[in-house]
């Protein structure tokens, strides 16, 4: 099944322009004497296209994070190459085309968010009066207008993510590599994270996003590397590895349960089998969701009865 | 002041030191590229080792081509932002704190005060500015890994050489910010400690009267302040100088309002001032008269100043060079400091008297001596004038000019003889100096400042360097042994040099293995051993060791050489060719660090 997903996926992707690129790409993590420690990553051979966003799922330890430090050249490869932009890893010019956002944003406590922006700009080579306006237009995107003059100890988990989302988009980059982008945030900010990663598609921009959340990455995800104890497990576009082919779904509203038991008279008659009708249930994040927006909108009453 | 070595000229030391600096930076690269191939061979195998050190020199050098001053400045404005919010101007305080202890503490009634406070304003500022960037550059890194903010920055399209000569540049300024500020406030200190003056009153002051009953001058002494008074003489119009106490004299001016005499004291002149010498070589004649390498050692391990024999024929003779009418046209004025070593306690109240002679260095024509008493720790002067009167062969008088018949092409003798049996007269080099003019107090402050500059800017590289690949503490504890080895440079290098040439007055007690065994059997380091083989053997291992020794202390630091405070403390001009030179040491060591710590940081795992 893999093999074909990857199949499927090239066939669709193949006429857009390679971003990224891995082959062989394997770490092995060594003591002080040499000895191996850890094998991190298995030989991994991997492409990921200009306009993609593309997941990398795996439990905890199973190499995301890996992966994306070693296409960051954070790390080294112990065999094997990663190119982005057809540059090799380690050459750092590949990072004025590059958007990072770590796993926890590991930023300079002691700044405020407007001088975390400047700072982030300035490696860019930023001119002043550039960097000022990307640093505005971003605080006021994550919604730390009232916020920008504190210094980021005094942040809260969700608003330094928010900060560190806005450095990791400073440059414009043309790549955006996520790590574990919902990572700490409340369902709010989890969506509005998904909103950021599918408008940052719509632009064109290409995204790399690592998560153990299934429902983030299949959310927002066109491509998906599933990963295990650092090897590749399956590889594919996320509609065809999930598409289950022998099952059919029919969705209506406003159905009368006279025109449900017809349905299922005419379904039985041509075949199917395990029918079943029935309502649908929402997700507990729309769920959610609903609730806080009809609290925003009425406040001081209850969402919902009942 | 000691100066144990006379000062090359810029020019003349650039050459050399240009070359060894060219070959120790050779040699380390050669070494630092084998070693990468060999750790890189175990695991790549040979070829691809060598593929990729070749690869990795290339992108380092294009690395360190890449680099952008605005990043520079971002990482540069970072570090300070750093040092501010990590409370760094408590320092400040701190040497308030030490600055108002020491008005209380220093002994204002010291010998020289002036080099007292001097001496403790720069040591405090430099000590303080030295741990305070130490401190800084060595903790600033490790906690950017540990916090993983480093991630952040590299992987923005940042050089390694950025990030280091950044920590540099930022630590480096907050450094200079603290260095200006200390300077000022110590410099305000010395002044305002050093600056008295003192009450001279007619009834303190008494006629002296000649023969014939004419008035002379006057003489008499100053008011008690700040535990000295001075005694004055005077000349017949009331005008003259205080005697020379505690490092400095003032001068008097006499005025008449209405018949009555009074008397204004100048401000003390002497304390705070910048010497310019004209310095000589130094030889030694013995007790017989004759030629001699050296003059006696009185026992002290440390050999800087050789004694000579009084009631003999003993002499130290310090041969001037480039003394011209031009420059000195109404008389030579010569500085001295001579110490005394006494066999027997003698008039203790008495110093021990000796004599100076000038000579012309082709005819060998003598003045007369001129008498004095050695006063020991303060500097005594002759001005020599033009005229001096010599002993002729028949016993008689005769009046020679200094320059027709003494100077011989700018050439001219100085002859020191201790007078009193049984007791010692020690010099040095550096004692005896034609003082040739005074510079600016003020800039000589600043030039000794610019020694306390030189060595944190050492020190911040160091760190910076160390803390690339090392975790805080430990970067800390090496880029203190690296400054402690460096404190031994001299030594080391004397050191190999007396193993090498078997001369055992430049160092005494030998290598490492000669030493354990001075100790083992109790043997002083100023006894010669007995050429023995066993000792030949243990001199020959002694060399072998010392080698790599002198090798590696020629690569170390050595901020103590940096120092200039004994200089400014001294009151002596700091020569502008000892600054080029510290300067030009200053930058290689820079540089050193900063290619070191570059390409260290760059073979880092950031993310590991």
């Amino acid at each position: 099944m893999a093999a074909e997903s990857r199949e499927s996926g090239r066939a669709q992707d193949g006429d857009r322009e390679v971003i990224v690129e891995a082959r062989n790409l394997a770490k092995t993590y060594r003591d002080f004497w040499g000895r191996s420690k850890k094998v991190a990553l298995k030989p991994l051979d991997l492409e990921i296209r200009r306009g993609e966003i593309f997941g990398l799922l795996g439990p905890n330890g199973s190499g995301k994070t890996t992966t994306m430090k070693l296409l960051l050249g954070l790390i080294f490869p112990t065999s094997g190459e990663a190119f982005v932009f057809g540059r090799e890893a380690t050459d750092v010019s590949k990072n004025e085309r590059i958007g990072y956002l770590p796993e926890e944003s590991y930023l300079y406590k002691f700044l405020d968010a407007e001088e975390t922006l400047d700072f982030y700009g300035r490696l860019f080579d930023m001119p002043p009066e550039e960097r000022k306006r990307r640093a505005a237009a971003l605080i006021k995107m994550v919604g730390l207008e009232r916020d920008r003059k504190r210094q980021l100890k005094e942040y809260s988990k969700g608003m330094t993510r928010r900060i560190g989302v806005a450095q990791a988009l400073i440059n414009d980059p043309e790549l955006v590599l996520l790590d574990e982008p919902t990572s700490g945030l409340d369902p709010i900010g989890t969506r509005e994270m998904k909103d950021l990663i599918i408008d940052l598609k719509k632009r064109g921009k290409t995204v790399i996003m690592s998560s153990h959340l299934l429902a983030d990455v299949e959310d927002v995800c066109d491509r998906i590397a599933v990963l295990h104890q650092g090897e590749l497990k399956e590889l594919g576009r996320v509609e065809d590895l999930l598409r289950v082919t022998d099952v059919t779904q029919i969705r209506a509203k406003g159905l009368s349960a006279a025109a449900a038991d017809e349905i299922r008279d005419v379904l039985r008659r041509h075949g199917g089998q395990d029918i079943e009708i029935g309502n649908p249930r929402t997700t507990l994040e729309d769920l959610f969701l609903d609730v806080v927006r009809d609290t925003e909108a009425r406040p001081g009453r209850r969402a919902r009865q009942g | 002041m000691v100066l144990e070595e006379a000062i090359p000229k810029f020019s003349q030391w650039i050459g050399p030191a240009f070359l060894w600096y060219l070959f120790a930076a050779s040699l380390l690269a050669v070494i630092a590229a084998a070693a990468s191939w060999l750790v890189q061979s175990a695991v790549y195998g040979p070829l691809q080792a060598g593929d990729r050190v070749y690869r990795g020199i290339l992108s380092g050098v294009a690395d360190l081509l890449g680099m952008s001053p605005r990043r520079i400045w971002a990482l540069a404005r970072l570090a300070i932002q750093e040092s501010l919010r990590r409370n760094v101007l408590v320092v400040l305080a701190l040497f308030a704190i030490l600055v108002l202890f020491a008005g209380w503490f220093l002994d204002p009634t010291s010998v020289n005060p002036g080099k007292l406070y001097l001496g403790f304003i720069l040591a405090a500022t430099n000590f303080l500015v030295c741990l305070v960037t130490l401190i800084l550059s060595v903790f600033s890194l490790p906690a950017d890994f540990k916090a993983k903010a480093i991630q952040t920055v590299t992987t923005k399209p940042v050089r390694t050489g950025e990030i280091v000569l950044g920590r540099m540049l930022g630590f480096a300024i907050v450094g200079t910010a603290l260095l200006a500020i200390m300077a000022a406030v110590g410099w305000g200190f010395v002044v305002r400690s050093v600056q008295h003056s003192h009450e001279l009153l007619a009834e303190d002051v008494v006629e002296i009267r000649s023969d014939d009953g004419a008035l002379a001058g006057f003489e008499g002494r100053t008011s008690l302040d700040r535990g000295h008074r001075h005694r004055i003489e005077l000349a017949a119009d009331g005008s003259g100088r205080t005697d020379h106490i505690q490092g400095h004299r003032h001068e008097i001016v006499a005025s008449t309002a209405g018949g009555a005499t009074t008397y204004r004291l100048g401000p003390p002149e002497g304390l705070l001032e910048a010497r310019k010498p004209l310095r000589g070589t130094l030889r030694f004649l013995d007790r017989e008269g004759r030629p001699s390498a050296k003059g006696i050692s009185v026992g002290a391990e440390w050999s800087y100043r050789q004694y000579i024999e009084g009631g003999k024929l003993a002499s130290a003779i310090w041969t001037f060079d480039g003394v011209t009418e031009a420059d000195f046209p109404d008389e030579l004025p010569l500085e001295m400091l001579v110490r005394v070593f006494r066999t027997h306690k003698g008039n203790i109240e008495k110093g021990i008297a000796g004599s100076v002679r000038v000579r012309n260095p082709t005819s060998g024509l003598q003045s007369d001596p001129h008498y004095f008493t050695a006063k020991e720790f303060t500097i005594d002067e002759w001005r020599i004038p033009r005229t001096l009167s010599t002993t002729t062969s028949d016993g008689g008088t005769k009046q020679v000019d200094l320059y027709r018949d003494i100077v011989s092409d700018g050439r001219v003798e100085v002859v020191l003889q201790c007078l009193e049996p049984a007791q010692y007269f020690g010099v040095a080099q550096a004692d005896f100096y034609v003082r040739s003019g005074s510079g600016s107090f003020v800039w000589n402050y600043i030039k000794s400042c610019l020694g306390i500059w030189f060595s944190m800017l050492i020190v911040t590289a160091l760190g910076v360097m160390f803390s690339t690949f090392l975790a805080g503490p430990v970067a800390l504890l090496a880029t203190l042994s690296v400054i402690l080895v460096g404190q031994f440079r001299e030594f080391i290098q004397r050191l190999f040099q007396s193993q090498v040439t078997g001369d055992s007055t430049i160092a005494p007690g030998g290598g490492p293995i000669e030493s354990f065994y001075r100790l083992v059997t109790q043997t002083a380091i100023t006894l010669d051993l007995e050429q023995t083989p066993f000792v030949a053997a243990m001199k020959g291992i002694d060399t072998v060791l010392l080698a790599p020794m002198r090798l590696g202390a020629g690569l170390f630091p050595s901020l103590s050489s940096l120092g200039t405070g004994d200089f400014v403390s001294g009151g002596f001009d700091i020569p502008a060719d000892l600054i080029a030179a510290h300067a030009t040491e200053t930058f290689g060591y820079l540089l050193a660090f900063f290619i070191i710590g570059a390409l260290c940081l760059r073979a880092r795992e950031v993310a590991s």
